[in-house]
C-alpha cells in the first residue's frame, strides 16, 4: 500500500522540479533590503546636496531670518519613534497568536505615522518661508519632503496591512506581509532620526 | 527523487487520499502579441528586452551617422547647430540608457536564470515590471523629438539645462527618461540579486557560479548604489527647473559643481555597470571556444569586485578641471589608475585562458578577441587621462570622445556581438550565419578603428568635443573625413550581423541542446528552452557542469573511449 502511494505520488510530479533555495534568506526580505540600500542612496544624494550648501558653500544655517522649529519636530521624532516600538509590539503579537494585539498595534503604528504627517505639513504651513528663497530652503524641503514622502508610501503599505489585519489575515506562521512592510517603515523612521539630527539638531 | 521530497505524513502506512482537483475557467495560454504584452516569463522578456535594444543600437547609430556627415567635411551646414546639439544628446543617452544598459539586461534575463539552474527570476512579475517602465522612458524620450528634443549632451550639465538656457520640454524628456530607466534598472537589480543568491541549482555554490552570473550580480549592486543618485539629481534639476528651487543656483546658495559631483558619482560606476556585463560575456565565451577551462576563476570574480569597489571612488576624474584642491586630483588620479591593476588582472586571465588552447575560431571568438586588443587600447587611454595634468590639456577634446568609445563601442559592443553570435542558438534553436559572423567581426573591427583611432589624432590637435563644425585650413578636415569614412563600415558591419540575425531566424541550420559543447548549464535544456526551463537539474560539482555531464556520457556510452578534445564545426 505504501508502495503504491510512493508510486501514486510520484506520478503526481508534473513540470519543473522543485525549485533550489540556495541561501536562508528569504527572497521577499532580501529584495526589501537591497530596495531600503538604494533608497538610502537617494537620501545620500540630497544629504550631499545640503552638505555642499552648508560646508563647501560656508552658506548660513538656516539662511538670514529663517527659523528652523526644532522642538516641534523633536516631539514629531517621538511619535515617530514610537511607531517602530508599536509596530514591533504587533509584529511580535501576530508571532505568539494574539491577534487582537496585533490589530491594536497595526492600527495605533498607522496612526502614529499619519500624526507625524500631519505635523509635518502643518509645520510647513506655519514656517514663513518657502523653497524657492534660498537654497537653504531648498534643501530644507528637499530633504523633509523626501522624507515626507517616504512616510506617505510607508503609511500606504501599513494601511494594506492594517486593513488585511482586520480582515484576519496573517498568523503565527504566516506573518511575512507584515515583517516586509514593517522592516520598510523602520527604515524610514531611523532616517527621520538622522534628518532631524542634520537639519535641525547639527 | 520523489521519495526525498515526500511529506512525513505519507510515510505512515495509511494511504491518504487525494484531493479531487477541479479546474473551472482554466486559462488556455496565450498567443501572439497579447503572449509577449502579458509575459511574466524570464525569456519572453529578455527577448523583449534584446529586440528593444538593438532597434535603439540602430536609432542610436542612425544619429551618429547623421553626425559624423555633419562633421565629415569643415564648415558643413547639413544640420544646423540646433539638430545637432540634439543629436548629439539623442545618440549618447539612447547608446547609453536604451542600448547598452537594456542589451546587458536582456542577455542577463534569459541567460541568469537557465545558468544557475532556475525555473524564473526571482520575481517575475517585477521583472515584467521592470522592461515594461523602459520602454515608457524611451517612449517619453523619443517623444520628445515630436517638440524639441533635448539639447544638453547625455550629462545635462547645470546650468545648461536650468530653465533659463534649456527652455523646451527637451530636457525634462531626459529627466523622465533617467526616473524611468532609473526605476526599471534597480528593480532589475534587486531582482538579479535576489534570483542569484536564493535560486542557484543544487550544488552551485559561490565558486562555481558562472562568470557571467557573477559580473552580473557585481553590476547589480553597482546599479543600486550608483542610480538612485542621478535619480535624486535629476528630481533636483526638475524642482530647479519648475518649481523655483536653487539647487544649481549659484546666485541664490546653490551650486553648479553640486550637479557634477552627483552625475558623476552616477556616471562613473556606470560605465562599470556596462562594462562588467561585457567583461562576464567574454569570460563565458573564451574557455568554451579555447577548448580549454577559465585560467583563474578566483582571480577574475576578485578584479570584478576590485573593480567595481574602486570604480565608486573615482568619479571626479570627470571633473578636473573643476577648482578643486590638487590633492584631491592627485587622489583621484591614483585612484583611477589602481583600477588599470584589476583590469589587467582579468586581460591576462583571459589571455592565458587562450594560450595553448584548441581554437575553434567562431564568430563568438572573433568578436571577444577583438574585445582584447581594442578594450586594451581604451584602457591604455584612459590611464593616460586619468593623470590629471594631461586631463587638463585633453580634457573635452576628441581624444575623451576616442577613449570612451573604445571602452564602450569596442568593448561593451564587441562584447554584445559575441554574446549575441555564442547565445543566439539557444535563444532561437537556430545556428547563425558564422561566415557572414566573421565577415561582420572584420567590417566593423576596421571600420571601428578607421573610424575611432584618428579622433586621438584629432583631440591631440585640438578639435574639442561637441562643436558642430569647424574651419578648414588645417588638418581637421582629413582626419574627419577618414572617421566618417569608418563609420560607414562599421555600420555596414552591424547592418550584416542584423541582417544574419534576422535570416538565421528561419533559415539556420537547427542548433541542438548543445551546439557549441559548451560549459554551462543553459546548454543542458534544449534551444529553445521549454517554458519551466529545466525537467531536470543536475547536481553541480564543477564551474564546467556540462563538461562534467559530457564525460559521464561518454564515459558510460563507451568505456574505453579515448579523452581526446572534441571539436565543434
Amino acid at each position: 500500500m505504501e508502495a503504491a502511494s510512493v508510486s501514486h505520488l510520484e506520478h503526481d510530479h508534473h513540470g519543473p522540479p522543485e525549485a533550489n533555495k540556495s541561501s536562508r534568506v528569504d527572497p521577499a526580505m532580501l529584495g526589501m533590503l537591497l530596495f531600503i540600500i538604494s533608497e538610502i542612496m537617494v537620501f545620500g544624494a540630497f544629504f550631499t546636496a545640503y552638505f555642499f550648501i552648508r560646508v563647501v558653500n560656508t552658506d548660513s544655517w538656516p539662511a538670514l531670518g529663517q527659523e528652523i522649529p526644532w522642538a516641534i519636530a523633536g516631539i514629531n521624532t517621538l511619535i515617530l519613534i514610537s511607531s517602530s516600538l508599536t509596530l514591533h509590539w504587533a509584529l511580535h503579537s501576530v508571532k505568539s497568536g494574539n491577534r487582537f494585539a496585533f490589530k491594536v498595534g497595526m492600527l495605533s503604528t498607522f496612526l502614529l505615522g499619519a500624526c507625524f504627517l500631519f505635523i509635518q505639513v502643518n509645520e510647513y504651513i506655519h514656517l514663513g518661508y518657502s523653497p524657492t528663497e534660498s537654497a537653504q530652503g531648498s534643501i530644507f524641503y528637499g530633504l523633509t519632503g523626501l522624507h515626507g514622502a517616504h512616510v506617505f508610501i510607508g503609511l500606504t503599505l501599513l494601511l494594506m496591512v492594517t486593513v488585511r489585519a482586520f480582515r484576519g489575515h496573517f498568523s503565527a506562521e504566516h506573518h511575512r506581509g507584515v515583517e516586509v512592510p514593517g522592516i520598510y517603515w523602520h527604515f524610514v523612521d531611523v532616517m527621520w532620526v538622522v534628518v532631524y539630527a542634520t537639519i535641525y539638531i547639527l | 527523487m520523489s521519495t526525498t521530497t515526500l511529506p512525513p505524513e505519507t510515510n505512515t502506512a495509511v494511504a491518504i487520499a487525494r484531493p479531487q482537483i477541479t479546474v473551472s475557467n482554466a486559462n488556455p495560454p496565450r498567443k501572439g502579441w497579447t503572449s509577449w504584452v502579458t509575459t511574466t516569463d524570464h525569456k519572453k522578456i529578455g527577448i523583449m528586452y534584446m529586440v528593444f535594444a538593438f532597434a535603439f543600437f540602430i536609432i542610436g547609430g542612425v544619429e551618429a551617422l547623421l553626425m559624423r556627415i555633419q562633421l565629415g567635411v569643415p564648415e558643413n551646414s547639413f544640420v544646423d547647430p540646433q539638430t545637432y546639439n540634439g543629436l548629439l544628446t539623442m545618440h549618447g543617452t539612447t547608446m547609453v540608457f536604451l542600448f547598452v544598459m537594456p542589451m546587458m539586461a536582456g542577455l542577463a534575463n534569459y541567460m541568469v536564470p537557465l545558468m544557475i539552474g532556475a525555473r524564473d527570476m526571482a520575481f517575475p512579475r517585477l521583472n515584467a515590471l521592470s522592461f515594461w517602465l523602459l520602454t515608457m522612458g524611451a517612449a517619453v524620450f523619443y517623444g520628445s523629438l515630436l517638440f524639441s528634443p533635448p539639447e544638453a549632451g547625455w550629462t545635462s550639465y547645470a546650468p545648461l539645462s536650468n530653465l533659463a538656457y534649456s527652455p523646451t520640454g527637451g530636457i525634462d524628456a531626459w529627466i523622465f527618461l533617467i526616473h524611468l530607466t532609473g526605476i526599471a534598472s534597480i528593480l532589475g537589480a534587486i531582482n538579479f540579486c535576489a534570483t542569484i543568491i536564493n535560486m542557484r541549482a543544487p550544488g552551485m555554490g559561490w565558486s562555481r557560479l558562472p562568470l557571467f552570473c557573477w559580473t552580473i550580480l557585481i553590476q547589480s549592486v553597482l546599479v543600486i548604489l550608483a542610480f538612485p543618485t542621478i535619480a535624486a539629481a535629476v528630481t533636483l534639476l526638475l524642482t530647479d527647473r519648475h518649481f523655483g528651487t536653487n539647487f544649481f543656483n549659484p546666485t541664490a546658495g546653490g551650486s553648479p559643481l553640486l550637479w557634477q559631483h552627483l552625475f558623476w558619482f552616477f556616471g562613473h560606476p556606470e560605465v562599470y555597470i556596462m562594462i562588467l556585463p561585457a567583461f562576464g560575456i567574454i569570460s563565458e565565451v573564451l574557455p568554451v571556444f579555447a577548448r580549454k577551462p577559465i585560467f583563474g576563476y578566483k582571480a577574475i570574480v576578485a578584479s570584478a569586485m576590485a573593480i567595481a569597489f574602486l570604480g565608486l571612488l573615482v568619479w571626479a576624474h570627470h571633473m578636473f578641471t573643476t577648482p578643486t584642491a590638487t590633492v584631491i586630483l592627485a587622489f583621484f588620479t591614483i585612484g583611477s589608475m589602481l583600477i588599470a591593476i584589476p583590469t589587467g588582472v582579468k586581460i591576462f586571465n583571459w589571455i592565458a585562458t587562450l594560450w595553448r588552447g584548441s581554437i575553434v575560431t567562431s564568430a563568438a571568438l572573433h568578436f571577444a578577441c577583438g574585445f582584447l586588443l581594442l578594450f586594451v587600447i581604451g584602457g591604455i587611454s584612459g590611464i593616460m587621462l586619468a593623470i590629471f595634468p594631461i586631463d587638463w590639456q585633453l580634457h573635452d577634446s576628441y581624444f575623451v570622445v576616442a577613449h570612451f568609445h573604445y571602452v564602450l563601442v569596442a568593448g561593451a559592443v564587441n562584447a554584445i556581438f559575441a554574446g549575441i553570435y555564442y547565445w543566439f542558438p539557444k535563444v532561437t534553436g537556430r545556428m547563425m550565419s558564422e561566415s557572414m559572423g566573421k565577415l561582420s567581426f572584420w567590417m566593423t573591427f576596421i571600420g571601428f578603428n578607421v573610424t575611432f583611432l584618428v579622433q586621438h589624432s584629432l583631440g591631440l590637435s585640438g578639435m574639442p568635443r561637441r562643436i558642430y563644425e569647424y574651419a578648414s585650413g588645417n588638418d581637421w578636415g582629413t582626419y574627419n573625413m577618414i572617421s566618417t569614412l569608418g563609420s560607414f563600415l562599421l555600420a555596414a558591419g552591424v547592418i550584416l550581423t542584423a541582417y544574419n540575425a534576422v535570416r538565421s531566424l528561419r533559415k539556420g541550420p537547427l542548433a541542438g541542446p548543445d551546439p557549441w559543447k559548451a560549459n554551462t548549464l543553459e546548454w543542458f535544456t534544449s534551444s529553445p528552452p521549454p517554458p519551466h526551463n529545466f525537467d531536470v537539474v543536475p547536481r553541480v560539482r564543477s564551474v564546467e557542469p556540462m563538461k562534467d555531464i559530457r564525460r559521464q556520457v561518454e564515459r558510460a556510452s563507451q568505456p574505453a573511449a579515448s579523452d581526446h578534445p572534441s571539436v565543434s564545426a
